[in-house]
């Protein structure tokens, strides 16, 4: 574990410097991207102003406020740029470069935006889920942060981090076909904000589709973390959505090794 | 034609300091130091002439050169080029102007070339029949009908930089300026662009300044250069001039047959010669001996040598511009013009 | 005269640079295809989610469901025609004033604006129009809307204005490069303001509406327009608002492209 730590250290400190040499530019993408939950905010505030009703399919107005920051929040800190990274290297032919090296190409890229996350954990995450908190509190009277249902959701968050990671990486594969990065990133966004319940919570999905989702390894980026912190699963629950998480990781790890063993193949075939 | 007076050029740079307590000062109240690119130049050009700009990196050519194409505004000083000062009424100077950046392309990257002087025919507003005697001119001078077809993208550095020479020549400006126009060209390549440039100077009386770093390009093609060096003008004149000044020195280079007894020679005394005229150096396969001709000529120096020791080869070679300019970049000092 | 030729040669230029992205588009059909279906595909899941609200609730501040379907496709239409013509003004806060590539717009006979606009036919916006023209052809039938001479000449005024509110904001922060070398993050952060325009402003408080109606104004773009073919409202304020919108951004993003333009520091010395 030392010895890793000691070779990877510098894509970590890299990271960090790329982070906050960027910080400025970083904030401003933050703020404009801040700006769509509070149009979301403000569309379900006039859902719940027009309907009358206090719930709306199980959500009252302040737990649908919270979803909408804390599924941002999530989706924020849980970024990884992997398939963008991975389908560069392919475009300019790169990747064939990290197989001459001694060291595990998504390791060092783990390494590395490890240094970016903790700058935008720290950027964002205390503001926004203090805001949160507050928010809960002036609406509701009552201080109803939970420190362990918080402490559940930091551990669902890093899975969620990990699952993101390997996945981005298995999807930037895909670049040996679609050349259009820009074009195949945001049909990835697409599909992924809207299946991992960043849009509408997957409650709100029909029963059978819902249920369907629900086991997919979107749901484990956004959907059970923010369940989790809105203290909407119980005890039985969030464990088998930890299972659920372990479960995804381990099989887009591997699904990760099986793409880039068959690359070495076919590039050492082709000759890159 | 080209009227430049005390031009000058300043950019304010911003103080860094180091850390993020560094930035976060700077941030808040930005330290500016100023620093003068371009120092009060002064230089006239006549109508025909082929200019050659030069100086080392950082000197402040591009700079003069950006706002004698309009592109940046003197902080102060004057220039008029055919009457126009560039910066004021930019739109309508360029029309007579032409401008080719060796460093990067004017022309559309994912553009036929062909289409690309459409564009510029319509930008330069150049008539059909103008337009279709200009190709085939530029055609014949620049050799285009090879490649005008592709997409500048696929050019090579050499086709590109023709091309980009045609394009600047579309609209027959009075002026061209040709900032490193020959940079990263072979040597048969160079050579086809310092023809073209020429015949067009000649068949047309268009006025060049050019900047390089290729002496052979000053050689072949400039009547005059103007060096400048940390922004100042430090000579300003024909290159004949600069040799006639800089360039008495001569080389003799000889092989002896012993070198023993060729270190008896002692040019210092035998021509009362002070150390700024004469220098030896003995690499241990020749010797190599720059004198200055002024003081002794070329045959004494010679008929010297050879009374003393015996040699297997000897030649004396000319003043070599490229060694004058060298020691004018790092003696730096004042020579005006 | 002069004026014809002027025009004629701006759409000549106009169609030898769409000639060319047409013809790059034919050429990377999947890259293509892959950046339409991503786009469509994003609108398509914004109508799953405004109909899973609309599922609830009958009306939203007193819209209907085809209202709301309405203004949103108002909204894509000038959005769309901005991306298609100026598009490149994004470079510009990008990196060719940092790459100092903004020379060469200078050695030109033409305005700096129209030199380097003229340079980019940003094909993937057809994405945001074909989606914007379905979504009006769709809720039109389905609400009260008269189809006369008038309305038709207004409609077509208020989406060509809109579209000048959308440039004019992209120029006046894509302009700041010319002074920081790069402004990309700041056009993005006020770009998506836009976002606003596509639902009815009275959902918005008092802070986030006067915001976007008369500091950004990207209710004009959508919302304010769009209201006054849907419940009538004054042409006044509705249409006419977003003319002076228009016309006040655009002169003030020329004024500060202007400026930027003689402030403008080649890169290097």
């Amino acid at each position: 574990m030392g010895k890793i730590l000691r070779i990877y250290k510098p894509f970590t400190h890299a990271g960090f410097l790329l982070a906050a040499q960027y910080r400025i530019n970083f904030v401003f993408f933050v703020l404009g991207d801040i700006l769509r939950c509070f149009i979301t905010f403000f569309l379900w505030h006039a859902v719940f102003t027009s309907g009358g009703a206090t719930t709306f399919m199980g959500f009252s107005e302040t737990d649908m406020t919270v979803y909408i920051f804390i599924s941002f929040l999530t989706g924020a800190v849980a970024y990884s740029d992997g398939s963008y990274i991975v389908g560069e290297e392919i475009r300019d032919g790169n990747i064939a470069m990290r197989m001459i090296k001694p060291i595990r190409f998504e390791t060092a890229l783990m390494f590395q935006e490890l240094g970016e996350r903790t700058i935008s954990a720290v950027m964002i995450f205390i503001p926004l889920a203090a805001g949160v908190e507050i928010y809960k509190f002036v609406v509701t009277g009552t201080l109803g942060f939970n420190i362990w249902f918080f402490l559940l959701y930091l551990v669902s968050l890093v899975l969620s981090y990990l699952i993101n990671f390997y996945f981005n990486i298995c999807y930037g594969y895909s670049a040996f076909v679609l050349k259009n990065l820009w074009g195949s990133n945001l049909l990835k966004e697409c599909i992924v904000s809207f299946l991992s319940g960043a849009i509408v919570p997957l409650a709100f999905m029909p029963a059978g589709l819902g249920f369907v989702l629900n086991l997919l390894p979107f749901a484990s980026l956004t959907y059970i973390p923010v369940m989790i912190y809105l203290g909407m699963y119980d005890v039985p629950t969030i464990l088998m959505s930890f299972g659920l998480q372990i479960f995804w990781l381990v099989f887009f790890i591997f699904l990760q090794r099986i793409i880039w063993s068959a690359c070495v193949r076919r590039m050492s075939v082709q000759g890159g | 034609m080209i009227y430049v007076e005390k031009l000058r050029k300043e950019f304010k740079k911003a103080i860094k300091e180091p850390g993020l307590k560094g930035s976060l000062k700077s941030f808040i109240k930005p330290k500016n130091e100023i620093i003068t690119a371009v120092d009060d130049i002064t230089f006239h050009v006549p109508k025909g002439e082929i200019l050659g700009f030069i100086g080392p990196n950082g000197a402040g050519k591009s700079t003069v050169i950006k706002m004698l194409t309009g592109i940046l505004t003197p902080t102060s000083g004057k220039c008029e080029i055919n009457g126009q000062i560039p910066y004021k009424n930019r739109k309508n100077y360029v029309k007579e102007i032409g401008v080719v950046f060796g460093q990067r392309t004017q022309l559309w990257w994912d553009l036929a070339l062909r289409e690309t002087y459409t564009v510029l025919k319509e930008i330069y507003e150049v008539d059909d029949e103008q337009y279709k005697k200009r190709m085939s001119f530029l055609n014949e001078v620049l050799d285009l009908e090879s490649f005008i077809t592709s997409p500048v993208r696929t050019l090579s550095l050499g086709q590109r930089m023709r091309a980009d020479i045609a394009a600047s020549l579309l609209h027959s400006p009075k002026v061209l300026f040709l900032d490193e126009p020959t940079i990263g060209l072979d040597v048969v390549v160079k050579d086809n662009i310092r023809n073209a440039i020429k015949q067009i100077n000649e068949n047309e009386q268009t006025t060049v300044i050019l900047t390089t770093h290729d002496l052979q390009d000053v050689e072949n093609l400039c009547d005059r250069i103007v060096m400048i060096d940390k922004g100042k003008k430090v000579f300003d004149g024909a290159i004949d001039s600069l040799k006639e000044r800089y360039g008495q020195s001569r080389e003799l280079k000889f092989i002896p047959v012993n070198f023993d007894i060729a270190a008896n020679l002692d040019y210092e005394r035998e021509f009362n010669l002070s150390d700024n005229d004469i220098f030896v150096e003995n690499d241990g396969h020749s010797i190599s001996v720059k004198f200055n001709s002024d003081k002794v000529s070329v045959e004494k120096m010679l008929s010297y040598t050879l009374s003393v020791t015996h040699v297997k080869d000897i030649n004396v070679g000319d003043a070599d511009i490229e060694e004058i300019i060298k020691d004018i970049y790092k003696s730096g000092v004042d020579i005006g013009g | 005269m002069r004026i014809i030729k002027k025009i004629h040669r701006t759409f000549k230029l106009h169609r030898i640079f769409i000639k060319q992205d047409l013809k790059r588009l034919m050429e990377y059909k999947v890259d293509f295809l892959t950046g339409a279906v991503g786009m469509l595909l994003a609108q398509a899941i914004n109508l799953f989610f405004l109909s899973v609200i609309f599922s609830q609730i009958p009306s939203l501040n007193g819209y209907t469901f085809e209202q709301i379907i309405f203004i949103y496709g108002f909204a894509l239409l000038p959005k769309a025609i901005d991306h298609l013509f100026f598009d490149n003004l994004w470079s510009i806060g990008y990196f060719i004033i940092r790459k100092g590539d903004f020379d060469k717009y200078l050695t030109r006979p033409v305005s700096t604006l129209f030199a380097v606009t003229v340079e980019k036919f940003q094909v993937d916006a057809f994405g945001e129009l074909i989606v914007g023209i379905t979504f009006l052809c769709v809720s039109i039938p389905q609400i009260d809307i008269s189809i006369n001479f008038i309305n038709i000449l207004l409609f077509i005024i208020a989406v060509l204005f809109s579209t000048f509110i959308y440039t004019g904001i992209k120029l006046i922060t894509s302009s700041i490069a010319f002074w920081t070398k790069r402004s990309g993050h700041v056009m993005y952060m006020f770009y998506m303001v836009n976002e606003f325009a596509k639902y009815p402003t009275t959902i918005y408080n008092k802070v986030v509406a006067s915001i976007i109606t008369y500091i950004i104004p990207f209710a004009f773009t959508a919302f304010f327009p769009a209201s006054y073919f849907l419940v009538g409202g004054n042409p006044l304020f509705n249409i006419g608002g977003t003319i002076v919108m228009a016309a006040a951004l655009m002169a003030l993003g020329i004024f500060v492209w202007n400026k930027g333009v003689s402030a403008y520091e080649s890169a290097g010395s």
